[in-house]
């Protein structure tokens, strides 16, 4: 009987109204899961060009949605560099220079590490839940998982210069693939999950990469090898001291 | 002319005359030297003129205003950290005064404009529209859309080059990214609903105006504004209203004329004086020579004649003057020519002269791409004066020595 009230309950609310929210849960919990509650990683970020490639090893921590710490590992002479979030703010470290900088407003579409990632890419990734609205345009079925793809619309004053974004997320909610549209409806960049893999007690994207469509030969790769979720991280990890002088 | 010589000015202007035209194709030669470098002077002093004119006016329609008020610190560091509040009673009082035809207040502040492929450093305006139109801002220069309606307004109005660089469109969203007092990120979204046209590139790029209201907001400054932007009815002579203006701003607040704020504008405008009296001495000192060499030859050629005349009793002074005589003819004479010929060139690119095949190079300068000749009296005056005095003193020398020759000497040179 409870069940087929839950059914009958089902069936009344509208079913745009319902996907909405569908959508926009769908996000954030895509969202969620890719940060967890508190989240560690190493990985190794390669930059490809036509005519050279890089590969750097870095490890990052993050908190909650605006806490986030990444800090370059190998090779010696990028060791030490590190990126500090806190929100919507973003420092880097320098060891060469020995000098905090705060990134400017000017710089925040500059790249990241030289990658193809802009500063705003890194410091904004979870804005997409609050500043656009969700809508679920797709579903289907492939190899035993059922995708959904939601387009995503940004708010007439989000700080946001697509037109629309475009994602695909697994029924286990890994983001698949993000495509940022322009406001012609030109596929723009894409960042591609290459490879899903059993990692940190939950199916997460281990290998994904960053590309522009015009250039199809220059492109940011990020392989995880190894994550853990949910442990604990103490505050004075996500401190502009701590990021001067790394304590773990 | 008082004459102290015993010959009527009649019969000395005769002479002289006569004597010019002995050797016609010479006189001719000089005439035309005279002409070419007077035209010179003043055709160029006329187009430079312009060119400076427009620089100036062009340039004001940037800052625009004749006078603006800023934060003390406003001009080293144009950040929002260095804003003022809005005018109090004393100074709006002062602004109703008649020498003020115009004033706004506007938020200027550094920012990044961000499409969807570029993105790019400007200065944001956060303009009252009204305010803007009444100190000078065109409305004719949108080319499309329309310009800002009200300080509440939420649309963007950015220049058609920036637009290019952009690659964006009229009604797109663009980013744009500054920084609020305390120095976190402001940025939001903003719509193209105006493209404006620029009379030079750089301001084009340079410039975006957006809603004043709607900047306070998305900085977090609330009422405060970056600067005070006033016009009055001649730029030229901005003493009275920079008096009027300083005397009723606020104690902590720097009130500056346009000369002083962009002082490569205002220097252009003191140079340009300079270097006009510079340009026509040059031509002149190029003329001299070939005026002393003349007339040095008409005396040499007539030594006999003259030593004849001063032996029928001819007073050394009145062979002075007969020289001299020919020489302001001669220089009469070529500066009719030659301000007949500068008008005459003047007159058909008053409506100004389209330089668009050098437009790259004119607004590197920052001058705009058609000339209009400025022919000013003063300057005209200038050349005219300096032509016949400075031209009468170089010919003094070879009169001098046409009248100390001994007739007895002169007489039997052969």
């Amino acid at each position: 009987m409870r069940a087929f009230t839950i059914l009958f309950a089902a069936f009344l609310i509208d079913p745009l109204f319902a996907s909405d929210i569908d959508a926009r849960q769908l996000v954030q919990q895509a969202m969620d899961h890719w940060r967890g509650l508190t989240s560690y990683s190493e990985m190794n970020m390669t930059i490809h060009r036509p005519d050279w490639e890089r590969t750097m090893t870095m490890r990052s921590w993050s908190k909650g949605d605006k806490l986030s710490l990444v800090r370059v590992i190998e090779p010696k002479k990028d060791a030490g560099n590190g990126t500090l979030l806190n929100d919507n703010n973003m420092w880097t470290f320098t060891p060469k220079i020995n000098r905090i900088i705060k990134v400017p407003s000017s710089m925040m579409s500059q790249s990241w590490l030289g990658s193809d990632f802009s500063n705003k890419d890194i410091s904004k990734s979870t804005d997409i839940i609050d500043q656009y609205d969700h809508e679920l345009t797709a579903q289907e079925e492939r190899n035993g998982h059922l995708l959904y793809t939601i387009t995503s619309i940004p708010h007439e004053d989000a700080a946001v210069v697509w037109g629309k974004e475009v994602l695909t997320v697994r029924d286990d909610f890994v983001l698949l693939e993000q495509q940022f549209w322009d406001q012609d409806g030109v596929l723009v960049k894409t960042l591609k999950t290459l490879e899903v893999a059993e990692m940190g007690g939950r199916p997460v994207a281990k290998i994904m990469r960053m590309g522009k469509l015009e250039t199809p030969e220059e492109w940011t790769q990020l392989t995880a090898s190894s994550v853990e979720f949910d442990l604990e991280l103490p505050d004075n990890l996500f401190t502009l001291s701590n990021l001067r002088n790394p304590r773990r | 002319m008082a004459f102290s010589s015993n010959l009527p000015l009649a019969a000395m202007s005769r002479l002289a005359w006569r004597n010019l035209w002995r050797n016609h194709r010479r006189t001719l030669i000089m005439l035309l030297a005279i002409s070419v470098g007077v035209w010179a002077m003043i055709f160029m002093t006329a187009l430079m003129r312009g060119m400076v004119d427009q620089m100036i006016e062009d340039g004001i329609v940037a800052l625009p205003g004749f006078v603006q008020i800023h934060h003390p610190g406003y001009r080293d560091d144009p950040s929002i950290e260095n804003s003022l509040a809005p005018p109090g009673p004393r100074l709006l009082e002062a602004l109703r005064d008649q020498e003020v035809s115009g004033w706004t207040t506007r938020v200027r502040v550094p920012a990044m404009i961000s499409s969807e492929r570029s993105s790019r450093g400007v200065t944001l305006l956060g303009v009252d529209p009204e305010g803007e139109i009444a100190l000078g801002f065109d409305p004719a220069s949108i080319v499309e859309g329309r310009f800002l309606e009200s300080p509440e307004d939420k649309g963007l109005v950015i220049g058609r080059k920036l637009l290019e660089r952009l690659e964006t469109d009229l009604g797109k969203r663009v980013v744009v990214m500054s920084q609020d007092p305390d120095n976190d990120i402001a940025d939001r979204g903003f719509r193209i609903v105006g493209v404006y046209k620029g009379k030079l590139e750089g301001l084009e790029e340079g410039f975006i105006y957006a809603g004043r209201s709607t900047v306070q907001l998305l900085l977090k400054m609330g009422q405060q504004i970056s600067e005070i932007a006033i016009a009055g009815r001649d730029y030229r002579d901005v003493e009275q209203l920079y008096q009027l203006v300083n005397d009723a701003a606020d104690e902590d607040s720097e009130v500056k004329p346009w000369g002083e704020l962009d002082t490569y504008l205002g220097l252009m405008l003191g140079v340009m004086d300079g270097f006009v009296l510079v340009w026509v001495l040059i031509i002149f000192l190029a003329l001299s020579f070939g005026l002393v060499n003349t007339l040095m030859m008409a005396v040499f050629e007539r030594i006999r004649e003259i030593g004849l005349m001063q032996a029928l009793g001819m007073k050394p002074s009145a062979i002075l003057y007969q020289v001299l005589l020919e020489s302001l003819m001669l220089l009469t004479l070529g500066l009719l020519i030659g301000n007949l010929l500068a008008f005459l060139s003047v007159l058909p690119i008053r409506d100004g002269l389209d330089l668009s095949v050098v437009s790259q190079g004119m607004e590197m300068m920052g001058v705009s791409s058609v000339l209009y000749p400025a022919l000013k009296l003063r300057d005209l005056v200038m050349a005219n004066v300096v032509v016949i005095i400075l031209g009468i003193l170089t010919s003094l020398l070879p009169a001098w020595r046409a009248s100390q020759y001994r007739p007895v000497e002169a007489i039997s040179k052969t």
